[in-house]
């Protein structure tokens, strides 16, 4: 398995190093790190195999986490390890991870280290786990915590169960859903759809009592269908697929497709889903460039909302891109502002608010410099950033979320929707 | 921060020698802290090997974890020093309450890598696989290979335990650990360790449901290199993997995948099969847009194996291989890879119109990557040939200057032509062509419009010319160019005899006393069979048209009888740079055959069917080539002298390649 793991800054020193196998030395580490700084760029692959030595790496901001083997491991497993690793890392940093923490907890993270893999094989990475016995400078009553509690600690993280302790407490009893999708689409420069698909997840905050089970339901064709009753107008939406977090009970979910789960405590993402079926696309762009003169370029946009009049996009950006010896910009929008920004080499219009089954427009006229007119401007596509709050472009909805346990068992239930521009391009 | 940076100089050992033998435990502490931050940077602190373990005596967990990390670190500089700590872990082991200090102790100790201190370490060892607690378990298994790895000689007992826990565990992460580090030793040892048996399989599955992720990804990934002994138990197996599918992580999903796949193989019922692909099919799709570009990656360097033996699976999926503008290139690469693969006689038209959109993105690699593909789509799929034809030429128009795909376009127009002779018809294809000659720079590139000046002659404006350019530079020229040129000017030579002559002494007079032994040879060839007979030459030079091989062999990427294998290692390093294991790493033995044999039988019964008409098809072509060949084998026998002497013997299949000397 795993040989070694490093933590990397940007200039190629290392930061922290563990070695779990004995066939790794350390100069072979620290030439790979010179080589990867001094050739740098996302061009290269994750994974680098010089003479029978992998390294396999992610960079998460400005620092690097490699991990090096020399077997024939599941490359993928480790990828996800080193990310998990990362998330780790930042649930004890407030969710930041930069040189200056990791040089200031590096006490912390040795002792992470020591749990999350033994013998290089991953183990224990459950952020909220960890937590319950790996603290920043030492668990603080040690004295005092009586060994049955360790006891029940080790029986929670090897059980069933290991993502919940038992005998957690709330006065009020709540849980919190986020429903959040993230619309990919790709249109061509003949207004043809190529690509249209959603990406959505469920988020859940949960602060409740005992050992509760839930079980969740959506507007899913395939369980609607079974349960005939609900075949009037509304057959639900086909979803391609789901994915869950570990406390869902997979085979039954197999079985009847029913959610059902013992939810951990806190936020976590209980789902993730995709869609490809009938999206409605939030937004109808019209581009047209042409040319006016040799060195002017105009530009006009046109957007319309599709969505409910009652509902409101807001927060939206559209990254028209321009040529890179664009000089000047004079443009005139009907709702918002657009502005010229030269390290994007592209006018961002940003609209705050746009109510729905609205039509509104941008005209750009650009001036370009004199440049070396041999080199074509490849246009790069145009991009789209928004949020529409209560909308989501698949139709997914949640029909119902119980709550099971014993004695009267109250709780507060608050749902949210939220639709996002994702990877929303139009090709010129 | 103070403690990074900083040479410890002898003054510093001193101070930090004096403070780890301070009686403040404090002071002790920060030191200890201070010693790791050294040993973090590389510096070497091992002098203060005996002062460090004596601060072991404080029941302090935190130091006691960064003490063990010291000791990790040079037990193997310090054997002698490190037997001291050894009444430490035993003490630990036996005596503490606190399972977490008891699976501590015996993690570390098993990290000492010391081979005289592994005696030691055997009994409390035994003790702790034996243990009450599951977390003390959990550890003490994995500390098995460990001491394997340094002396298996003292190891046998210690197996004998682990094969009885497999066989009564009942906790799913023990169980995990324990299937994981058995086959670790497995790896080692190159011998077989694990005793199956229904039940313990039976136990296996169960604890795919209970144990956390990564557990599951043992389980799942020995699973896939076990051969069921039946469809039934496939089929049990595939069952209980099944909802593994919609695990988040994405490993576990793939583990799953691969598992199913591979069992799919010993079913007996048709229609299930068909279900379970259609099951798969979606969440494959899912994982390769996953969010960590990384992951996506290693998921797609597997996509051509699942394609070349599952093709169903991704029946009209092409696009979801189309590149995204902000991907890094080395998913844009792999994509584009696939999008070839993918590409069959109805989806051409989409895959090319895809492709003609790369060709305006920035990076070079990548476009030269896309003109590559499209070329290649053009010879294998002949209804593909005009539309890519065109787009290339369209390319050709706006070509200014020497860039790299341009290379690329000279090299494909000049497979195209050979595959067809008569696409240099195709929308003035060839003028364009001609038009951007000039821009070649690379040895492959000038010598693919060296063929096409030689070939098109008669057909291109001032032809000789340029060939008298190209013959004024001779000697700089690679040898590639060189030998193309030689058989260029003599087929222009024959085109146009009064034209060319002087050229062709040129020519001759600067090639026959080249260094190079096969240019040399060539001269003297044409030279004398030119004195002799022309004629000859002609039947020697002149191109056949249609003889570059249909291509579609070169798009499979593994062998088909290493399928299989390659299946069960899905997602593993080797497969990532599409290897078998023992291909990429010399201590892996070759896994036994006999399996192999079972695999092309039992295959899916679809599978097997296109498979076998692959092959009856590559035998046809072969035959083909056989009678083309002995045809042509006059031609081939004045060629001998080429290189390399290989070819001669048996050229059927390197026709290809024979060609493109010619």
């Amino acid at each position: 398995m795993i040989s070694s793991l490093s933590f990397i800054n940007q200039k190629g020193e290392i930061l922290i190093y563990r070695v779990y196998k004995d066939d790794i030395s350390r100069s072979e580490i620290t030439q790979f790190c010179a080589k990867m700084i001094a050739t740098k760029e996302n061009k290269e692959s994750p994974i680098i195999n010089i003479d029978q030595t992998s390294f396999i790496h992610i960079s998460i901001k400005d620092i690097i986490i490699l991990a090096t083997t020399k077997t024939d491991v599941n490359v993928a497993m480790v990828l996800e390890f080193l990310y998990q690793l990362s998330k780790i890392c930042k649930s004890y940093f407030q969710g930041i991870l930069d040189e200056n923490c990791i040089k200031k907890s590096f006490v912390l993270i040795y002792e992470i280290l020591d749990e999350v893999l033994d013998y290089g094989i991953p183990q224990i990475a459950d952020p909220n786990l960890l937590q319950k016995f790996i603290q920043e400078g030492g668990m603080q009553q040690e004295a005092t915590i009586s060994i049955d509690k360790f006891r029940s600690l080790t029986g929670t993280i090897t059980g069933a169960v290991s993502w919940r302790p038992p005998g957690l407490h709330y006065d009020k009893n709540e849980l919190y859903l986020d429903i959040i999708e993230s619309v990919n689409l790709l249109i061509s420069a003949k207004d043809t759809v190529l690509r249209a698909e959603v990406v959505g997840s469920i988020e859940l905050k949960s602060k409740l009592t005992g050992m509760p089970e839930c079980q969740i339901g959506m507007n899913d064709k395939l369980l609607m269908g079974k349960q005939a009753r609900m075949t009037k107008q509304n057959g639900g939406i086909v979803i391609d697929d789901m994915k869950f977090h570990p406390c869902v009970g997979l085979p039954k979910f197999e079985k009847d497709r029913t959610i059902t789960f013992i939810p951990p405590d806190g936020h976590f993402q209980l789902m993730s889903y995709r869609i490809s079926e009938n999206i409605n696309i939030p937004f109808k762009v019209n581009v047209f460039y042409s040319e006016i003169s040799e060195n002017k370029l105009e530009i006009r946009l046109k957007i319309k909302s599709i969505y409910d009049k009652n509902v409101y996009g807001t927060n939206i950006a559209v990254k028209v891109p321009v040529p890179k010896n664009t000089v000047n910009v004079v443009s005139a929008t009907g709702l918002g502002k657009a502005k010229h920004e030269i390290e994007e080499q592209s006018v961002i219009w940003r609209i705050k608010k746009l109510q729905g089954d609205v039509e509104t427009s941008l005209r750009c006229e650009i001036s370009l410099g004199a440049t070396n007119r041999d080199q074509t401007w490849s246009k790069p596509p145009l991009k789209m950033e928004f949020q529409i709050p209560m909308f989501t472009s698949s139709g997914f909805r949640v029909r119902f979320l119980k709550v099971m346990e014993k004695g009267a068992y109250k709780t507060n239930k608050w749902i949210r929707y939220l639709t996002r521009g994702g990877d929303y391009l139009h090709r010129l | 921060m103070a403690y990074f940076g900083n040479n410890p100089q002898r003054g510093e050992l001193q101070e930090l020698y004096a403070d780890l033998n301070d009686l403040n435990f404090e002071k002790k502490k920060e030191a200890v802290k201070k010693v790791i931050a050294y040993m973090t940077v590389g510096k070497d602190v091992s002098d203060l090997f005996q002062s460090v373990i004596k601060c072991l005596e404080f029941n302090d967990i935190e130091m006691k974890k960064l003490i063990y990390l010291y000791i990790v670190n040079y037990s193997r500089q310090k054997p002698d020093d490190a037997i001291m700590v050894i009444q430490n872990f035993r003490k630990d082991v036996r005596k503490s309450e606190n399972p977490l200090v008891r699976a501590l102790a015996i993690r570390t100790f098993g990290c000492l890598r010391v081979p005289k201190l592994n005696e030691y370490l055997i009994e409390p060892l035994k003790d702790c696989i034996q243990d009450d607690d599951p977390y003390v378990r959990k550890t003490a298994v994995l500390c098995v290979p460990k001491v394997y790895e340094v002396s298996p000689e003292i190891c046998p007992p210690l197996l004998e335990l682990l094969q009885k826990l497999l066989e009564k565990e009942s906790n799913a992460l023990v169980l995990a650990n324990l299937i994981q580090s058995m086959r670790e030793i497995e790896v080692v040892s190159g011998k077989q360790i694990i005793n199956l048996n229904q039940k313990i399989i039976q136990k296996l599955l169960l604890a795919v449901d209970e144990c956390i992720e990564w557990g599951q990804i043992f389980i799942l990934d020995y699973l896939a290199s076990y051969n069921p002994q039946d469809s039934k138990q496939a089929e049990v197996i595939i069952e209980r993997t099944l909802p593994r599918l919609s695990h988040i992580n994405p490993t576990v999903t793939f583990c799953a995948v691969k598992v199913i796949l591979k069992y799919l193989d010993f079913l007996d019922n048709g229609d299930l099969v068909k279900n379970l692909c259609k099951k798969v099919a979606p969440s494959l799709i899912s994982l390769l847009s996953w969010n960590q570009p990384e992951v996506q990656y290693t998921i797609l360097r597997n996509i051509s194996l699942i394609l070349q033996k599952f093709p169903i699976l991704f029946e009209n999926e092409v696009k979801v291989f189309f590149c995204s503008f902000n991907e890094p290139y080395y998913i844009k690469y792999e994509k584009l890879d696939i999008m070839v693969r993918i590409c069959d006689s109805k989806n051409f038209g989409q895959v090319l119109n895809e492709l003609l959109i790369y060709l305006n993105e920035a990076d070079p690699h990548f476009v030269r990557k896309a003109i590559k593909s499209i070329g290649k789509i053009a010879i294998t799929y002949d209804k593909a040939l005009d539309k890519a034809v065109s787009i290339l030429v369209e390319f050709a128009k706006n070509v200014q200057q020497p860039t790299e795909p341009v290379q690329e376009l000279l090299i494909q127009m000049q497979l195209i032509y050979k595959k067809n002779k008569s696409m240099y018809k195709h929308e003035d294809s060839l003028k364009f062509i001609y038009s951007i000659i000039e821009y070649a720079n690379e040895p492959e590139s000038k010598s693919a419009c060296a063929w096409i000046l030689g070939e098109f002659g008669e057909y291109i404006p001032k032809s000789a010319e340029k060939m008298k350019e190209y013959i004024d530079n001779f000697q700089m020229e690679d040898r590639l160019v060189q030998l193309q040129l030689l058989t260029s000017a003599v087929q222009l030579y024959l085109k146009y005899p009064s034209q060319c002559s002087i050229l062709i002494q040129q020519l001759i007079t600067s090639a026959k006393d080249s260094f190079n032994p096969d240019v040399r040879d060539r001269t003297y060839i044409y030279w004398r069979l030119l004195s002799t007979d022309p004629e000859i030459v002609k039947t020697l030079v002149c191109f056949n048209s249609g003889a570059v091989q249909n291509f579609s062999k070169d798009l499979r990427l593994w062998e088909t009888q290493d399928l299989v294998l390659a299946l069960e290692n899905m997602g593993s390093i080797s497969n990532l740079f599409h290897k078998l294991p023992h291909q990429l790493y010399k201590n892996i033995k070759i896994k036994i055959n006999n399996q192999q044999d079972i695999k092309i039988y039992k295959g899916e019964e679809k599978q097997e069917k296109q498979e076998n008409q692959a092959q009856v098809q590559q035998s046809e072509n072969q035959q083909n080539n056989k009678q083309e060949q002995q045809q042509q084998q006059q031609d081939i026998d004045l060629l001998s002298f080429d290189d390399p002497p290989v070819n001669n013997i048996n050229n059927n299949s390197n026709k290809a390649n024979l060609f493109e000397l010619i």
